[in-house]
């Protein structure tokens, strides 16, 4: 499938689907307003169609060096009060959260 | 001196909100390197506020913004020397050169990020504003040097950064060469024209990875452990939607939807891995053989995918940049850990 075949799904642009995927629930003005900047952005990235990449591998980060690893020794960086400090609810220590189960 | 810290990085006891609703009301419970090593500096003054480009991704909406970023706002109106700032984007170089200012960005992995909000991790680099070059590298210094709280830099300790040699080569890439301020900043020098190869699309390879890295990096804000939790929901499921609704503006939606559609199974190849190549090739087309630094024009008054085409080279491959109010603004980037070109080429233009 090529950028061409995409861009027409696109431009039905399921933006249900990457709603969800985003967990989010856009209001209908900010809906419209980013389906059409995405539609634009993706007719913009058909541009990357045209350049040749066969054999080239992926750039994942731009340092030229291996894995720095540290020694595997323990550090107390906070203490839980601090950690539970920005929590939006806490109860007796712990992060209080909605049931998962129904 | 006084300095401005942007407050996407933390400060202990302070808000960090990295301009977004959704960590108004979170308060740092750290130093970032950066403050850290700030805070050893005799009679420093550390000022923050809180900025309104959300996760400083409102250029990649590529809708026209007039907000000047804090940091260049700090400088500019006196509240400090030097703002300290993270511009993966390049709207805050753009900005400062506008505004008379200059910014450095400086070699990927030579500053530590260990307590900055990330936004797009592989270009997140935290830089200095600041009205005299001399005290930004002063500045840059300081914050600079390994630190193994970030895993990803260099392991030098310390930088030293003094303007060197003269004679500097400027390279001019032919699509630039007609820039009225260019070619009047490059007369003084010997200079060399040669073709930026990718630069077409440069911005979209910029869009495509600040997408993908920023969806992934907003995904951890769900109103659990921290952030803004929603009100009248149902279920956990509706807590994340809810609360994610309610706290993004639009260039975070914009990015998280965005992002998935390029990190997507259907899509991945043919946007971010196709990226991802791309940026390789563009690194590899360097040539610093030929020429010392490169320079390009900073003008805020070109559309936004010019200007996030003309600011994306240092992101893209990890490469040091000076943005100076010259003639509107214009950038240098050198090659790697060539800071002391780029100075060396300023103090040369006599700026």
């Amino acid at each position: 499938m090529g950028f061409t075949d995409i861009r027409r799904i696109l431009t039905i642009f399921n933006i249900k689907k990457y709603e969800n995927m985003s967990m989010l629930e856009l209001p209908d003005g900010q809906r419209e307003r980013i389906d059409s900047c995405a539609e634009t952005l993706i007719a913009g990235f058909a541009a990357l169609e045209a350049i040749d990449t066969d054999g080239t591998k992926p750039l994942v980060t731009v340092l030229d060096l291996h894995n720095i690893l540290r020694e595997d020794t323990a550090a107390k960086l906070f203490t839980r009060d601090e950690i539970l400090s920005n929590a939006p609810e806490q109860y007796d220590g712990y992060f209080q959260v909605p049931g998962t189960l129904e | 001196m006084d300095y401005f810290i942007d407050d996407s990085i933390m400060q202990k006891g302070r808000p960090a909100t990295a301009g977004s609703k959704m960590l108004a009301n979170f308060i740092s419970p750290l130093d970032a390197t950066v403050v850290t090593r700030l805070k050893t500096l005799a009679n420093t003054e550390i000022h923050s506020k809180s900025g309104t480009d959300e996760f400083g991704a409102s250029a990649l909406t590529l809708e026209p913004s007039d907000n000047l970023p804090a940091a260049v706002e700090a400088v500019k109106n006196g509240t400090a020397s030097i703002a300290i700032c993270n511009d993966y984007t390049g709207s805050v170089r753009l900005a400062a050169a506008a505004n008379g200012l200059s910014y450095i960005h400086p070699t990927y992995g030579t500053v530590s990020r260990f307590g900055l909000i990330p936004a797009a991790s592989s270009m997140d680099q935290i830089g200095v504003v600041c009205n005299s070059l001399s005290d930004g590298f002063s500045a840059l210094e300081a914050i600079a040097g390994a630190n193994p709280k970030d895993g990803a830099m260099f392991p030098d300790e310390r930088y030293s950064y003094q303007p060197g040699k003269s004679g500097i080569k400027i390279g001019v890439p032919a699509h630039a060469a007609k820039d009225p301020a260019v070619s009047e900043f490059v007369k003084n020098f010997d200079s060399v024209e040669f073709e930026l190869k990718y630069f077409d699309v440069y911005s979209h390879v910029m869009l495509i990875l600040c997408f993908a890295e920023l969806c992934h990096n907003i995904n951890r804000y769900d109103g659990i452990k921290f952030g803004h939790r929603a009100e009248n929901f149902q279920g956990l499921d509706g807590l994340y939607v809810k609360s994610r609704t309610e706290a993004f503006g639009f260039s975070a939606k914009l990015a998280a939807i965005m992002g998935a559609f390029v990190l997507s199974g259907e899509n991945y190849t043919l946007y971010y891995d196709k990226a991802m190549r791309i940026r390789r090739l563009i690194k590899e087309s360097l040539d610093f053989g030929k020429y010392d630094a490169i320079i390009l024009p900073a003008h805020s008054e070109n559309d936004p995918l010019t200007r996030l085409a003309y600011t994306a080279l240092p992101q893209l491959a990890g490469l040091p940049s000076v943005t100076v109010p010259f003639g509107g603004g214009i950038s240098l980037i050198a090659d790697v850990k060539r800071e002391n070109t780029l100075f060396s080429a300023i103090k040369e233009a006599g700026l």
